[in-house]
Parts: structure tokens; sequence; C-alpha cells
């Protein structure tokens, strides 16, 4: 079938809302008698309840009700769970302390901004008078906020029954005698130590709930800014509240970006939902950009010692590494996934490394909950590995991309060639690594590169490049493997597709947009696939009601696994219309061919219609023996394995010799994200990854203090990239379909801030080897004074 | 309380506010015009940029009493009357200029001041002028594409007129 | 946080140890305190109003003076709290003659803050520390001038 709109940057029908201010966001939500929620915070990261006071509190005006720690624990709720198990080593469960909603007399706070307490009143500014007059008697205790020193003998601890601070440990490759033996005997072996550092995720609209009990009808409405709204239905019904499903709706409106950080159930909307009830009014909450900081689930923070061995032509022997990764003081919806399955399984990259060994500890610290932040452990895998290449290049004097090419794994499709298995458990669907570096390179120019650094650094100017090549693991995944994996639900989609008596169709699904443009990618596709005009096709999500069921949108899974369950249900519309056309038009289902909105016998002109054949279902005067009317199919794809996008990044930087300044002069994205069915979109999603990632090599991060402060929690002290931070992009792609999902495509958003990082930090570092210092790191972010500093060293 | 008479997008408007109401929350609360966006509690956002006597202004950094007297223009009275679209408007759904969309109303409202007084920018002096305004989705490089496509587009609008 | 720096008064170390010691002086001399109550022998109840930018907050909360080296100096303990975070705070003062009568008043020290007053006053902090600093000194060579 010819296809009008895929492949096509079709503009996007859901802006008009947007650009004309009409985007209905959470917080824009006003329900009739809705209250207003404040929370008392612990100002510690690690301190004891002694009492609380609620006397001054209680009388101020407007209150309505207060809520403390000891009120629930007295309904028996214990706290919001982990969606992903992970085992030790020796088989043993992780350890999985409660996360309670708010924190009760006589237990600990384990971060700052932890919840004592919730006032709930008629205004926001009346709640926010009287959450300041709850007093709270404190006892402040040590803290640890850093991964590797809270695996010390002596740190202070963060739960008691995690002793070491150790959620679980954690292995996966081969042997480790195997790859000890092997980079033992390796001609050269490129060692680093690093940190990837703490993110804060920041999505530009703050987290905001809405819990809103019915008594008449029994029933729960909560409002979510939400990545996934049946997930949290899932996790806060059978896990947190014991609700009824049935009895609670889910609504995710329009989101301001997620990045990650809005995926997972946080207690406040439980306790939105649970305190509705008890009021028996709507409570709405929306955090405050502070409340954003020091709350948000944050990402990565690892701290990490990496081995690469080399034989003497170059060729990878083996990889060895052992890291610490923080987890925080509770562990996340998917916290304990991300350093395990979405990271210790791509450490083989794109290369043929024939051993490779991760070691892994997952540890608590009084730090807020680290979990998925855009890429999700594969930009971890990613820095590592790439890091590694460039260094290992510069140390034995060989070129970075040859480097890479002598190592990558050899194109395959996938479908006539095998697909590739790794090392560490995952198969790669289909690649061709080689293909988008020698475009980059072409782009880059790079045959004159060499040369205008050598001036450069004549003229007192220092020039880098820095390359780095990727492949990530997207459309999370097979629900059977994951469940193996530990995952605690399945990770399909669902779709119905509703075709209307007039020809009309209406699509429910249940993955989440929340930037990405599914009103209008889906739309694309649902409508060659049909062969009608876009503007009859309507694309309907974020609404647990309405929707089966959905697992939600991150992983770059939307188009992979919600749009082939599309396809999927549009496979079964067609095919029930055939048994209607072939009625109609008197002949046998297989002379029937369908294109361009109707059905036609071969050979002949004779055709009905798509609405035709729609009305018929819902009129069903003349209709098929036996047949069902309607036409009206839902369906759920679970996909056969995860989806493996793959690229290449180039970045060029000067460095200034006086003051270490970085200015990224050029950027260079080749990416494959296998077919892809609108470039606009997927160039939108490679420029925002993109941004965030150099944002992490150049200025982002995290920073507690050894009392567990953080101490950058607002947009004046965390650097955020502003416009004029950033070049324009130059962007190219590749297209490798994936073998195994009927579109063909992979997932894009989380490419651009998968490659990006390493390929900034390494073309600053290959600008100070250029100048004469060779250093082997510089801490992330890369700041003047950190790149200065490794200049005089 | 404080009374104040404010003339928003056109329509005059008298209420009693609290004095500490910031002109976001009025706006928002009072008026539902919830197209203003708040994203921050610093004054760094820039999402709830609004036009205050024809100049962009962070519509958190001000009370709503200090707006008494003022004409302001939200994103939702930006369009000129008789077209449905300001041409930023227009540039940055061409240009994929918005993503999640929830910094985008502050983002138009702070380039439309900009083109009034800068008609034929470069690149660099477009990511100047938007450097108060925060997005996390889009990297900026299609909202440049956007305003240098909306400067063009008003360029070419003034010489059908002239 | 830390809290280093010194001074030279123009008094001699008895008279200014004198002055350390009275809590009339110190609440007058001390920025920002708008009381000072004895609760017990070197202990204190302070409640302070201090206004400076993003950091603008009552405080109160407790002063204690340890390690009284008669005539050479103490450690002054404060933990205050607020509304905008906590500041917990332990500072070494030294008195030392120099020649003409004069006093050095060298000061050691740290201290710990939470809450927002870490998070959004960091960046600032030190700046207001600075400031309170020099309140202090100046408020303490007008009081040696006019008693
Ligand atoms: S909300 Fe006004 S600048 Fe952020
Ligand atoms: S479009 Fe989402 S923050 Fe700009």
């Amino acid at each position: 079938m010819s296809n009008k709109y895929i492949g096509q940057s079709v503009r996007r029908t859901e802006d008009k809302r947007y650009i004309t201010g009409k985007g209905r966001y959470t917080d824009d939500i006003k329900l009739v008698g809705m209250t207003h929620a404040s929370f008392v915070r612990s100002p510690y990261a690690h301190a004891r309840v002694i009492s609380i006071d609620l006397s001054a509190a209680q009388n101020m005006p407007g209150v309505v009700a207060i809520f403390t720690g000891d009120d629930i624990k007295a309904t028996g709720i214990v706290g919001v769970p982990t969606g992903w198990q992970v085992n030790f080593k020796n088989g043993d469960t992780m350890k999985e302390p409660p996360h309670p909603l708010l924190i009760a007399t006589g237990s600990t706070s384990k971060h700052i901004g932890d919840p004592v307490a919730v006032v709930i009143a008629e205004t926001y500014a009346a709640a926010v008078d009287a959450s300041e007059a709850v007093e709270v008697e404190w006892e402040e205790l040590d803290a640890v906020t850093d991964p590797f020193k809270a695996a010390q003998e002596g740190a202070a601890l963060v739960h008691a029954d995690a002793p070491g601070n150790l959620a679980f440990d954690w292995e996966l490759g081969n042997p480790l005698s195997e790859v000890d033996e092997a980079i033992a005997q390796s001609a050269h072996v490129t060692s680093l130590e690093f940190v990837n550092q703490r993110m804060i995720p920041n999505a530009i609209e703050p987290r905001a709930y809405i819990g809103h009990y019915e008594e008449h009808i029994d029933k729960y409405t909560l409002y979510t800014s939400t990545q996934n709204p049946h997930l949290i239905r899932l996790l806060m019904c059978a896990f947190v509240l014991g609700l009824p499903e049935h009895k609670v709706r889910v609504l995710g409106p329009d989101v301001g970006g997620g990045f990650g950080s809005k995926i997972f159930h946080y207690t406040e909307e439980a306790l939105v939902t649970w305190a509705s009830k008890q009021i028996n009014r709507p409570i709405k909450w929306t955090e405050t950009r502070s409340e954003a900081f020091m709350l948000d689930a944050h990402g990565r923070d690892h701290v990490t010692k990496a081995e690469m061995g080399f034989d003497a032509d170059g060729n990878v022997q083996a990889l060895r590494i052992k890291t610490y990764a923080n987890l925080g003081a509770y562990l996340s919806t998917f916290a304990p996934a991300v350093p395990t399955y979405l990271h210790g399984t791509l450490l083989q990259g794109l290369y043929t490394t024939p051993k490779i060994h991760i070691d892994l500890c997952g540890m608590f610290t009084h730090t807020v909950a680290v979990d998925a932040y855009r890429g999700a452990g594969r930009p971890e895998a990613t820095y590592l590995l790439e890091r590694l290449m460039d260094l290992a290049a510069l140390e034995m004097g060989k070129d970075p991309v040859q480097l890479r090419k002598q190592n990558f794994i050899p194109a395959f499709n996938g479908v006539s060639e095998p697909g590739y298995q790794t090392q560490v458990a995952l198969q790669y669907d289909s690649g061709n690594y080689q293909g988008v570096l020698d475009r980059g390179v072409e782009m880059l120019g790079y045959e004159n590169f060499r040369q205008m650094q050598r001036e450069a650094a004549q003229n007192g100017k220092l020039l880098g490049v820095g390359f780095s090549t990727y492949v990530e693991a997207c459309g999370i995944a097979p629900s059977a493997v994951v469940g193996a994996l530990g995952a605690r639900a399945g990770l399909y989609e669902s779709a119905q597709v509703r075709v209307q008596p007039t020809g009309k169709v209406s699509v429910y699904s249940g993955s989440h947009s929340h930037g990405q443009g599914h009103e209008t990618t889906f739309a694309q596709v649902v409508a060659d696939k049909l062969g009608i005009p876009m503007e009859d096709v309507d694309i309907i999500h974020g609404d647990s009601d309405a929707v089966a069921f959905g697992m939600g949108t991150y992983g770059s899974r939307s188009l992979a696994v919600g749009g082939s369950a599309i396809v999927k249900s549009i496979e079964k519309v067609l095919e029930k219309g055939a048994k209607i056309a072939a009625h109609k038009l008197e002949c046998a289902e297989g002379d029937l061919e369908y294109a361009e909105g109707k059905w036609t016998v071969k050979g002949t002109d004779q055709s009905v219609s798509f609405g035709d054949v729609a009305l018929t279902a819902y009129v069903p005067h003349v209709y098929p023996q036996g047949l069902e009317p309607g036409l009206d199919f839902s369906s759920f794809y679970d996909p056969a394995n995860f989806t493996y996008p793959f690229g290449c990044h180039i970045a060029v930087v000067e460095v200034d010799t006086e003051t270490g300044k970085v200015t990224l002069k050029r950027f260079i994205a080749v990416d494959d994200v296998g077919n892809v069915v609108n470039p606009m979109i997927v160039d939108g999603q490679i420029h925002g990854g993109l941004a965030q990632g150099i944002g992490q090599a150049l200025l982002e991060g995290a920073i507690y203090d050894e009392n567990g402060q953080l101490i950058n929690g607002s947009y004046m002290d965390y650097a955020m990239p502003r416009a004029d931070d950033l070049p324009m992009f130059e962007l190219d792609r590749q297209e490798t379909p994936c073998p195994h999902n009927p579109l063909g495509v992979k997932g894009a958003g989380e490419a651009g801030c998968i490659g990006s990082t390493p390929a900034v930090v390494n073309a600053v570092i290959d600008a100070l080897w250029s100048g004469g210092h060779p250093v082997k790191d510089i801490r992330m972010p890369l700041t003047p004074e950190r790149v200065w500093r490794a200049m005089q060293s | 309380m404080a009374k104040i008479t404010v003339k928003v997008n056109g329509k005059v408007y008298s209420h009693e506010v609290e004095p500490r109401l910031l002109l976001a929350h009025y706006l928002r609360e009072v008026l539902s015009l919830t197209g203003t966006h708040i994203g921050c509690d610093t004054s760094s956002c820039g999402s709830c940029t609004i036009h205050l006597d024809g100049q962009s202004v962070k519509s958190c950094s001000m009370l709503a009493v200090q707006a008494d007297g003022c004409e302001i223009t939200t994103i939702e009275g930006l369009a000129p009357s008789g077209s449905e679209l300001h041409p930023l408007q227009e540039g940055f759904k061409e240009c994929h200029g918005l993503q999640c969309g929830f910094c985008t109303t502050g983002m138009i409202m702070s380039a439309a001041d900009f083109l009034q007084s800068n008609p034929d920018p470069s690149e660099e002096q477009i990511r100047h002028a938007l450097e108060g305004n925060f997005c996390r989705c889009t990297g900026y490089h299609n909202i440049v594409k956007s305003v240098q496509w909306a400067a063009q587009k008003m360029k070419e609008d003034k010489a059908v007129t002239a | 946080m830390d809290l280093t720096g010194s001074h030279i008064l123009n008094a001699d170390t008895n008279r200014i140890w004198a002055m350390l010691m009275d809590t009339d002086t110190l609440a007058r001399i001390v920025p920002g305190i708008t009381r000072l109550e004895k609760t017990a022998e070197n202990e204190y109840k302070a409640v302070a109003e201090i206004k400076m930018g993003p950091v603008s907050g009552s405080f109160s909360g407790g002063l204690t003076l340890q390690d009284i080296r008669e005539g050479e100096g103490y450690t002054l303990h404060v933990k205050q709290s607020s509304k905008i975070g906590n500041a917990d705070a332990t500072i070494r003062i030294d008195l030392k003659p120099t020649d003409e009568g004069h006093t050095e008043l060298v000061f050691d020290g740290g201290a710990k803050l939470s809450g927002l007053l870490a998070r959004t006053g960091n960046r600032v902090m030190s700046g207001v520390a600075h400031t309170l600093t020099k309140q202090f000194f100046n408020n303490f060579e007008q009081e040696i001038e006019t008693v």
C-alpha cells in the first residue's frame, strides 16, 4: 500500500491547543469544592521525628484537615512499592524497605523533603501558611549521600535492615576469572575511574495531582501529570491503597514533559487520592520548583571503575567494570532495573568484545530516589564505553574512528542474517554501525580536522573532536523476558481501533504523549493503513476509563510497542471489513484487495469504500450470516524483542586556555532509529535529547553537601542549558528497519541523550591532549574551573 | 484586600485581591487564563511571560496589585484581531518549535516582544533574547527556527500591507 | 559554611571580655537579634530577624557559651530554626591583646544550614555571613565608643 502520511513531516495536530494557551495541564483544572494541599517536609536528610504539634496550624483560617504519618500508619497503609525486583548474587531478594506516604513519629526522614504531614485548606496560600505553623521536633542524625562512601565501614545507615547500605549486589557477563585472565593477557589496558553525576530531570511542568472521591458513586478520580496512567492505577490500587481498580479512574491530561521523572508512582499521588475520601472533597497539589528539585526522582549517579583490554593491534579483548550505583533512600518504581538490566546489558556496545564482566552494588543513601532519567542506564553504559574508546585511542596513539571500525560488530539485518548475541544477555535485532560512523565522519570533514587542530594549537587555541557511537535497547519489551528479569508487570501495550458508523476512526492507545506527538504520528499510521484522511482519525490517550489498559510511555517504546498494537487492531478491522465487503460485492474475500480506502474486486473497477463497509457493520441489514455487527477491535501487542537503535555523535569544542571555558562549536548526530514515520518529530526528539546529554557534560549536576542538603536546588543554582548555551545541531539519519515489529521502527526518544554526553567530554579531552595536557578524565559537568585545573596539573 | 482594575486581552476586569497575590496567579486562578504557566519559584524559567503595557514581563515576578491600571496581553490574546494565529504561533507549529507545550506560551510571548524591536534578528540574537526562557524538550534548535520563520513572515506581511 | 575572620577592636581585653559576657550588650551588637534572654548559666534564648535578599526570616533558638576561658575567649554555639531552614553554628572566639590597649578578636568556626536556607541560600550565604560579620564589628565599635 502506498503511504501518503508515513515518512512525511506532517505538522502536529496537537499544536493548536498549545500555541494558543488552551493546553490543559493538571494544574489548569479546577473542580467544584476543590481544596489545596501543602506538605510539611523534613529540613534534614536524616532526622528522627520526636513530636509533631498541630495546635497552631489547626486553628489557622481556611484549614480543612491535617494528616500526619501517624494517621497514615493507623490505616495500615505501608507505602509505595517498587516495580522491579533484583536479587543479590547469592539469590537473596533485594532489600526493599517501605517507602511511607508520611513519616510517623519515632521514625526517621531519609532525604531532605521527606514529608511528615499534609495540610489541606481552602486555598493554596492558606495551606502553605498553616503548613509553616506545624511544629516538628527533630533529632538530627548523620547522613551519607555518596554511593561509594555509603559502602564504607562506619557510614551512616539509611535503613536498619540493609547492612552496609546495600540494596543488592549484582553481576552480569562472562565469569570474572575469564575476564581477569583476558585483561591480564592484554597488551594495553585503558582504565578509567569516574563519576557519572547525579542529574535532576526538570520537566518544565512541575508535578501536579488532583484526587477526587465522589461518595454518591463511590468512585475515585486521580488527575496526574504522569507518563503512564494505567500503571499508576495498578500500583496505587493493588499495592498502596488497596482500592478496587474499577472504582478508580486515572487521567493523565496534557503533561509538560517527563523525561522519566513522571513514570514513577509518587507518594503524593496516593496521598491526595486517599485524603480526598477522608474529607469528601477534591484536593489539588502542585509542587513548587523547589520541591521538584528535591523530590522528582533523580538520574544517573554512578561511581565506576572501568578497564578495557586490547591486544597489540588494538582489538578489544575484555571489559571489566565495578560500579556503585546510587539508588537514593527508597526504591522508586523502576530504580532497581536501571543500573542493572538497562545498563549492564548494554556493555557490549557496538563492539565484538569477547569477555565482559560487570559487578555492581545498588546503594541506599540519604538522598531522593534515583530512577530512570532520559536514557536510563544506557547513557551510563555508553558513557563508559565511549570514554574508554577515545581514551584508548589517545593512549595507544591510534585514530579513534579507526579503532572503533576495527572493533565494530559487522552489519546484520536481522532477517536474512541473524541478530547479534551479546555477552551480556541481549540479542541485537539489526545494525549497521559503520554506516552511521562513516556518515558522521563525512559530515565532520574529518580529513581536514586534525590539520585545523594543529594550526589552532599553534595559535594558542585548543580544538577538540570527540566521537561517540552507541547502541541502545528500546521498546521495552517481551513480557516473559522482563518478568524473568524481575519486572513485576508485563510490558506490552494495548490499542483499540473503533471505526464509527460513518467511517471515522477513534483510536484508544495505552501509550501516553507528553510532548512526543502521538496524536499526529499515530494518526499518520492509522490513516495510511486504512487509506483514509488523517482528519478522520482521532487518537485518545491518558484516561484509564476510556483506554482498556496500557503500560505508558518511556524507554522510547510508544511507536514500537504502542504503534504495533494499533497496527494489530487495524489488521483485525480490515479482516472483518473484507468479509462485509465481499458480501456486499458478492465475491469471495480472496478476490478482494484493499487500497486507498476501498475494497476492490481484483482486476475490476467494482469496489466498496471503507465508509460504506463501516456503515454496513453498524446497520447490518444486508450482512454476512453469522457475523457480529460492529467494527471495533482491541489488541495487546507484546514485542518479540527489544529494539536496538544506534548512531554516531560527534562534538567539536574549543577550549579557552586562559579560563577553561568550553565552547561547543559543532554537534553532529547521525542516528538510526529504524523506519521513521515523521522525520520532523524524530529530529525534534533527537534535538531535545542532545540538549540534555550536552547539559550533563557541560552544565548540570545535583550537589548534596555532606549533611545531605541539596545545595543547588533552584534554577539560580542548577545550570540547565539555555538557548545561548547550544549550537544548531547537524543531523542526519540512516534507516535500518527493525525486523520484528510491523512498522520496522525502533524508537527515538532517548537516542540524543545517550550518545551525546561522552562525545562532548571526549572532545574536551582531545583538545587538552592536543595542547599537551594528557589528562584521562575531568569530572562532569566540565565547568571552566575544572577544565582549567585539569590544564594546570 | 486591594482593588485592582486591569485590561486583559482587551477586556476590563476589576477585582478585590489579596496584596500578596502574584500576577501569574491572578491570571490563572481569578481570570482562568491558564495559558500562562508557572514553572518555577525563582523567576527563572519564563513560562509565565506576558506583555504588560506592551513589554514582556515574567508575571510571577510581580504582584497583581502592581498591575493595577495596566494593559495586559496573555497568549490567549496574542493573535491580532481578525487572524486566528500570530505569526509566531504559526511559526512554532510550522517548525516544530514545541513538544510538551509547557514552555511554549511564555516562549512565544518573549519572542513576540523581541521581534517588535528586532524584526531582522540573527540566530545569536534570538538565542540571547530567549535566554530567560527554559525549554527542556526541544533543545532550542527548532525554537530558533520558529522565530526566524515568524520574522520572515512578519516582514512579508508588512511588505504586503505597505 | 566556614565562618572565620578577625578584627581589632579599640578597647582592652578586659573591657571586651566584659562586653562579650553581658547579655544586654550582646543583644545590641549581634545583628538582627531582637531578644536575648538568659535561661541558665551561659545559656540564652535568642530571637533574631534577618532580612537580606533571599535570606529573610525570623529565627529562634538557643545560644550557649562553652569552653569559657576567662578573659581569653569562649566557644559560641548557636542553634536557630526558622521557616526557611535551620542553622547550627559553632564558633570559637579568641581575644588577643595587641599594643596600645587594643584587642584582636579572632573567630573560627562553621555553620550547618538546612532547608530552603541551604538550598537557595548557599549561593548568597557567604555574602550574607560576610555582611553580618561586618555589622557585628561595626556595632561592637559603636558600643565601645558610646559606653
Ligand atoms: S514561573 Fe515565572 S519565571 Fe518561572
Ligand atoms: S516544549 Fe516542553 S518545555 Fe519546551
